[in-house]
């Protein structure tokens, strides 16, 4: 290899902030650093004995020498091919508008797959593999929490509450689900009618959904059995995963980015838990729709205590399947009552043929 | 010769002088390298960030000089990586303790709480042993009590005085933090006094008086001009006028957030800059022009609603800019004859940790 033009830059003294113009020349991959005004050599660094600085659009890269001194050339393009030096992957990225335009379409694809599949996934297994004492411990805490801020005492009467509990130890008797996992709990609540289940087994029915269905006790019995498919998928747990894996997916993708990232972190997480919410509703109706069957009834309970429930909320409006399609379903945490009837309806249906 | 027993003359001059800031940082060429870094470490999911916080502050320091030297920012990737993790696991920790068992959330949160003042210490420290300017590296020592007096107990002060004792907490708050930041082992001066803050807030009260005066000047010409020409018979006029006042009334409260804030950091930062030297090594001096300032500042924010945030890389270059522009030192002979105190090892978590758990603070 032929001697190489001189270098022209500045000389910059390890540990100290004494500096002077110097000129580089190299040979062979060697180097040779002498003062500017041709005052003699400062330093001979071969092959080997020094290290290139790391390469930044716009920016010089410097030569380290063994003893923390530096070389910094005049010439911010200067990348040292000369010492068979090659720029870095990560420089030739940051230089090109085309590797912005690739990333900017691998992004939105690369984080459908990780909501969409990937977490879901990981979150369902973490749920499987966590122990009983963690439902009940969160089972337990979400009761007390509940009791202390918005749900008060039954006011039912021995009665009504004993009827309610004896159809449910025949349910889950019949259905051979060890009743030891789960437990009955009555519930004022100004809410109205509802019925809620906790990652322990617990399932609260709340007084005015007793009342509502106290005339049509099956369609209470599929109202149960929804919630008791969310015990048995391990909904809560699943949930509680995914929530934990997906705040901590966007706070790592884009909790040092300023201005873009709090949009982004507070859309893209409710926008993602509406859509497991509403895949975790469906598990649990057909996990009814099925043991409806098993105790020999058929999923049209499910329906009318549904269209129960409609009735009691909006007692005006119009229930037709399908009309209630609209840009909102991806809002929604459950799915439209309407699907949820017409399913329940096809599926009873089905069953009579 | 061997290079370490080479006294190296300097030839740069060595008698007091003056010299500016140069940002030579280009919008474009920031703009890609951010939106690369950015969209890597949204596919690594986070793990390429302390690179990429590594190269933007590569190339912002890089970009800044003065006398011909460059900036450095000197902390490696690793470090960065190491303290995200564990700061991560923190909160993994915490997030899950806050839903299994409230009481050891509590006790964590406690210790967090007793652990902030080390943090804030940490995070200075960190920052400011990884930047460097002509291979000479800053510092930052503090005792925790003393962060405990000026970020807790001085600012109860403050509420105590329902605000009047802000402006001089808020002084000797930043006063505390230059005074123990070290540049080749020598601590900065920075006599400020309380006074130029006062000064700062009342302009900003001045500056409130005179905009309320304007809303109502506005507001009263919008509503007599739709009492006018808008008669009943045509209610349009009379929707359009008020609707034109609220949209006047919304952009002066738009330039009204702005213009205060350019005020207040403007001011405070031309005392802080003007009263900031090493005795023998330099004098800082910083000449910010309110009214442009707050035009920068309130384009910039435009800019980030118009583009949801992608043009944040523009906004800072037009920042360091501005303020590269109104900067500039005077330079004494000490400045040629210093040594580097600062060893290379320090770790990131305090730092880390603290930006995760939004402590992060900086000197301007």
């Amino acid at each position: 290899m032929a001697s190489n033009p001189v270098i022209r830059g500045l000389y910059q003294a390890a540990n100290s902030s004494a500096s002077c113009p110097a000129l580089v020349t190299t040979l062979n991959g060697n180097i040779l650093v002498n003062h500017s005004d041709e005052q003699g050599e400062i330093l001979f660094a071969p092959a080997g004995d020094y290290q290139f600085g790391d390469a930044v659009p716009g920016l010089p890269v410097e030569l380290i020498f063994a003893d923390g001194s530096r070389f910094i050339p005049d010439d911010s393009r200067l990348r040292w091919q000369q010492l068979g030096h090659k720029p870095g992957m990560i420089e030739w990225l940051e230089r090109h508008w085309s590797a912005v335009l690739a990333a900017t379409l691998l992004v939105p694809a690369f984080m459908w797959l990780m909501i969409t599949q990937v977490i879901p996934a990981g979150s369902n297994a973490v749920a499987g593999l966590l122990p009983d004492a963690v439902a009940q411990q969160l089972g337990s805490q979400s009761l007390a929490i509940i009791d202390r801020t918005y749900m008060n005492p039954s006011e039912l009467s021995d009665t009504e509450q004993q009827a309610i509990s004896q159809r449910w130890q025949h349910l889950l008797t019949t259905l051979n689900i060890p009743p030891e996992n789960y437990r009955l709990e009555f519930r004022s609540w100004s809410g109205g009618p509802n019925a809620m289940a906790l990652p322990d087994g617990t399932v609260i029915v709340t007084d005015s959904i007793a009342r509502l269905m106290a005339q049509q006790p099956e369609q209470l019995d599929a109202v149960l059995l929804h919630e008791i498919g969310h015990v048995e998928h391990k909904h809560s747990l699943k949930i509680l995963s995914q929530t934990t894996a997906m705040s901590l997916m966007f706070t790592m993708m884009f909790g040092d980015v300023e201005g873009l990232g709090e949009v982004l972190l507070g859309a893209g997480t409710s926008f993602a838990q509406a859509s497991f919410s509403r895949d975790m509703e469906s598990d649990a109706d057909q996990f009814a729709f099925k043991e409806l069957q098993t105790i020999g009834r058929t999923p049209q309970d499910f329906a009318d205590a549904m269209k129960t429930l409609a009735q009691h909320y909006q007692p005006d409006a119009e229930l037709a399947a399908g009309e209630e399609k609209s840009l909102f379903d991806y809002l929604r945490s459950h799915p439209a009552t309407a699907e949820r009837i017409a399913a329940a309806e096809a599926l009873a249906k089905e069953m009579l043929q | 010769m061997s290079p370490t027993e080479l006294p190296v003359p300097n030839t740069a001059a060595t008698s007091t002088r003056t010299a500016t800031v140069e940002f030579s940082g280009q919008k474009g060429e920031y703009a890609k390298l951010w939106l690369v870094n950015l969209l890597l470490s949204i596919i690594t999911l986070g793990i390429y960030s302390a690179w990429a916080k590594v190269r933007n502050n590569q190339y912002l320091y890089g970009h800044t000089q003065i006398e011909g030297h460059r900036f450095q920012y000197l902390a490696q990737p690793m470090q960065i990586l190491r303290g995200r993790i564990i700061a991560v696991l923190v909160f993994v920790a915490y997030s899950l303790a806050s839903s299994f068992n409230p009481a050891l959330a509590a006790v964590m949160m406690l210790a967090l709480i007793a652990l902030f003042p080390w943090l804030i210490i940490q995070g200075l420290k960190f920052t400011l042993r990884k930047s460097a300017y002509r291979g000479v590296r800053f510092s930052f020592e503090a005792s925790y009590w003393a962060i405990v007096g000026y970020f807790f107990l001085l600012p109860l002060l403050g509420m105590v005085t329902f605000g009047l004792a802000m402006p001089w907490v808020a002084q000797k708050t930043q006063k505390y933090l230059y005074e123990n930041a070290t540049y080749g082992g020598k601590p900065f001066s920075v006599p400020t006094s309380a006074a130029e803050y006062y000064k700062a807030v009342l302009m900003c009260l001045g500056a409130v008086v005179l905009l309320m005066a304007a809303i109502f000047v506005i507001v009263f010409t919008f509503s007599m001009t739709s009492v006018l020409i808008g008669d009943a018979s045509n209610p349009l006029t009379q929707k359009g006028m008020a609707g034109a006042g609220m949209v006047i009334g919304a952009a002066v409260y738009f330039f009204a957030i702005y213009l205060l804030s350019a005020i207040y950091q403007g001011v405070i930062r031309n005392h802080l800059f003007n009263c900031l030297h090493i005795n023998g090594v330099f004098h800082a001096h910083s000449a910010i022009r309110i009214l442009p300032f707050a035009v920068l500042m309130m384009s910039n924010a435009l800019l980030l609603i118009c583009t949801l945030g992608l043009a944040f890389p523009v906004t800072v270059v037009r920042k360091q800019r501005f303020l590269a522009a109104a900067t500039s030192f005077t330079l004494e002979p000490g400045i040629d004859h210093l040594v580097n105190t600062v060893p290379e090892t320090h770790s990131a978590f305090g730092e880390e940790a603290a930006g995760l758990f939004d402590a992060d603070l900086s000197l301007t």
